[in-house]
């Protein structure tokens, strides 16, 4: 095995730069800032962050050359992580992800400990970052693991709500579960193959066809593979945790967690499992993996959307929403094979971008009166002008109006299904089932929408003063929804 | 012989991990957890695998169990009074149950260990050795061992943030 410990660093420089940043955030915090109002303690935390983020987005990348100060592309250590296109940009995704995340936290109400809190979601992204380019199954599930524990840990931080406490738990309950699902379906392949490197799993897998323990491990993985993607039927924590968390931990598990979550699972189960995939461009006559990811797309758009007309709360309407766009996310799964992953990597990241935004406006209306059902959206575009075009830019994405990137992640993510075997076969149907649920989408978005800026603000309602990170946060996030809209190709050709 | 042991220790096993589920004193659980991971020990033994048996006896069975002994005392955890199974959950645990058996013999009726196991390559850097094992934890692990060292420190920030009680949380405005 070639060890090659300075290529490591330098591949791991991001999260080199990350780690310091969260060991800081804390230093920082527990000797200078002591005695200091809530409100500083934020500021410097958020501030120190934000650097730090900004710093390893400068460090990720790759050079052909292997000598200058980022790391080369290709297998690093020995294969445990891999840098190809697809992990520096997805890497790159992360970072901003993350730092819109920042930005949507110094907006929101988070009553204690602000440095605890975003070191810890800096330590969320340092599992994301690996988690995109882990190509050893234990490097995976390490990487998985720890960005999880972060997340569980974000989902319950605001002692003061049961809400969150209630969250945090099914959160971490159904995630445990899930990794144990995994990590026994990951043993399974290396008793199988006898090697824990995806290149090795793939060949020992090429040579063996399908048996029934390859079965059971293949659903093991799915399993897991559907929490964490919001998937139906395991999508059960979601609604709760979305609306129980804080604001912006709910904006980090919809939009970094997903990206990271997609990204990994393409990887481990194209390039690791891709020999037993199977076959649905006709119909299930094949056994594999893919025809289980099918059914869980169609059920995830089924469920989510129909569901979401139901709710009056508009956290919970985001989480079911978030399921059926999982199952959009499903749908491109099944055609990397013919496309690459160039369309689930932009449909994660706008799709990512706007929902993390619109947990951003909530926060902000949240810290200052509340914003639990829809209807206390009433008459946004009075008490804050800047904050209803916002929302309006990233519902209208979610629900994938052109000429917004919502729109066109759904589109490459349909053409590229099509392109299987047109409307024939299973992902033709899914993606006819997709278009007829963008409509039925597109209704309960509306409803929040002309809440926001249709409806007239009750009379009591004052003027929603935004703070200025949080102001500039969402607008860029804003302006990067119209501008990968227009310019999708400075996303689709970073993959 | 060695299969008549594996079958003994390996019932053993379910045994005692059925009863850390169904036993309503709390120590007698953890004692019973206890004796469910000593026979995994003996399984790995049989295999082979001396070293695994010596971690899993020394972490879990010595540290971790003694843990949970530790705390169920010094919290006098008795068992609730609420009885353990509703009819809902016992019908719902039946069907699970029998599902479960019913994708169990199915797999037991196609499967195929013989040959995969057959198929396997010895690997060659695999060693019960604990030299081997300390080495090749600080190098060809030594990324899993640095993250692993992180998630620890994120569990133990974890607890302090959400269990310490912080005087003067209040809203930031």
């Amino acid at each position: 095995m070639n060890l090659d410990y300075a290529g490591l660093f330098r591949a791991l420089a991001p999260e080199t730069a990350i780690v310091v940043g969260a060991l800081a955030v804390l230093g920082v915090d527990l000797t200078l800032l002591r005695g200091r109002s809530l409100a500083t303690r934020m500021n410097v935390a958020a501030l120190i962050s934000a650097l730090s983020v900004l710093v390893a987005f400068m460090l990720n990348g790759t050079c052909p050359c292997g000598r200058c100060w980022v790391g080369a592309s290709g297998p690093v250590f020995g294969g445990a992580l891999m840098f190809d296109s697809l992990a520096n940009a997805t890497r790159g995704g992360i970072l901003g992800l993350v730092l819109l995340t920042i930005g949507v936290s110094t907006g929101a109400r988070i009553n204690r400990n602000p440095a605890e809190y975003l070191s810890i979601l800096l330590f969320a992204t340092v599992g994301f970052l690996l988690m995109a380019a882990a190509q050893q199954l234990l490097v995976a599930f390490l990487s998985l693991e720890l960005a999880s524990l972060s997340l569980y840990i974000l989902a319950g931080f605001d002692k003061t709500r049961p809400d969150s406490a209630e969250a945090g738990l099914k959160y971490f309950l159904f995630g445990g579960m899930s990794a144990a699902f995994l990590l026994f379906g990951f043993s399974l392949l290396y008793g199988l193959t006898g090697s824990i490197e995806l290149n090795h799993v793939a060949d020992g897998l090429r040579h063996q066809g399908i048996s029934p323990l390859l079965i059971v491990a293949l659903v093991m993985v799915i399993v897991a593979f559907g929490f964490k993607a919001a998937a139906a039927p395991f999508h059960l924590w979601a609604p709760d945790a979305y609306q129980g968390a804080p604001t912006p931990s709910a904006a980090l598990i919809a939009s970094a967690s997903k990206l990271a979550g997609i990204v990994f699972f393409a990887r481990l189960l194209w390039s690791g499992l891709g020999f037993s995939a199977g076959n649905v461009s006709y119909a299930f006559t094949s056994v594999g993996w893919l025809p289980i990811v099918a059914v869980l797309s169609g059920v995830s758009m089924f469920v989510g959307n129909l569901a979401a007309l139901a709710q009056t709360n508009v956290r919970r309407l985001l989480a079911y929403s978030a399921i059926s766009h999982a199952g959009i996310l499903l749908l491109g799964l099944i055609a990397v094979s013919r496309n690459g992953t160039s369309p689930i990597f932009y449909y994660a990241t706008t799709y990512g971008i706007a929902t993390a935004g619109a947990f951003g406006v909530i926060g902000v209306l949240e810290r200052q009166g509340g914003c639990d059902s829809i209807s206390d959206l009433a008459g946004l575009y009075r008490r804050s002008p800047l904050l209803a075009g916002c929302l309006m830019v990233f519902i209208l994405s979610l629900a994938g109006v052109p000429p917004l990137a919502g729109f066109f992640g759904k589109f490459y993510v349909f053409a590229a299904t099509l392109k299987l075997a047109g409307l024939a076969g299973v992902a033709g149907w899914l993606t006819i089932l997709a278009i007829l649920f963008s409509a039925v989408a597109l209704y309960y978005y509306m409803v929040v929408l002309k809440q926001a800026l249709v409806v007239a603000p009750a009379k009591d309602a004052t003027p929603v003063r935004v703070p200025i990170a949080a102001a500039v946060t969402l607008v860029l996030a804003a302006i990067a929804i119209v501008a990968f809209g227009i310019w999708p190709s400075v996303l689709l050709g970073a993959v | 012989m060695s299969n008549s042991l594996f079958y003994f220790f390996a019932a053993l096993t379910l045994l005692s991990a059925g009863a850390v589920v169904f036993l309503r004193n709390a120590v007698a659980a953890a004692l019973s957890f206890f004796v469910s991971l000593c026979c995994t020990g003996v399984l790995f033994v049989m295999l082979d695998a001396y070293l695994l048996a010596f971690m899993l006896i020394l972490v879990y069975a010595g540290a971790v169990v003694a843990l949970f002994l530790f705390i169920i005392m010094l919290l006098d955890m008795q068992g609730g009074t609420r009885k353990p199974f509703t009819k809902a959950s016992m019908v719902a645990s039946a069907i699970a149950g029998a599902l479960l058996l019913v994708g169990v013999g199915v797999f037991a009726k196609h499967s195929e260990f013989a040959a995969t196991a057959a198929t396997l390559p010895a690997d060659s850097s695999f060693s019960t050795d604990l030299k081997v094992y300390g080495a090749s934890l600080f190098t060809t692990y030594l990324l899993p061992v640095q993250v692993i060292g992180f998630l620890l420190l994120i569990a133990m920030l974890g607890v302090i943030v959400l269990s310490k009680r912080f005087d003067g949380a209040e809203d930031i405005q």
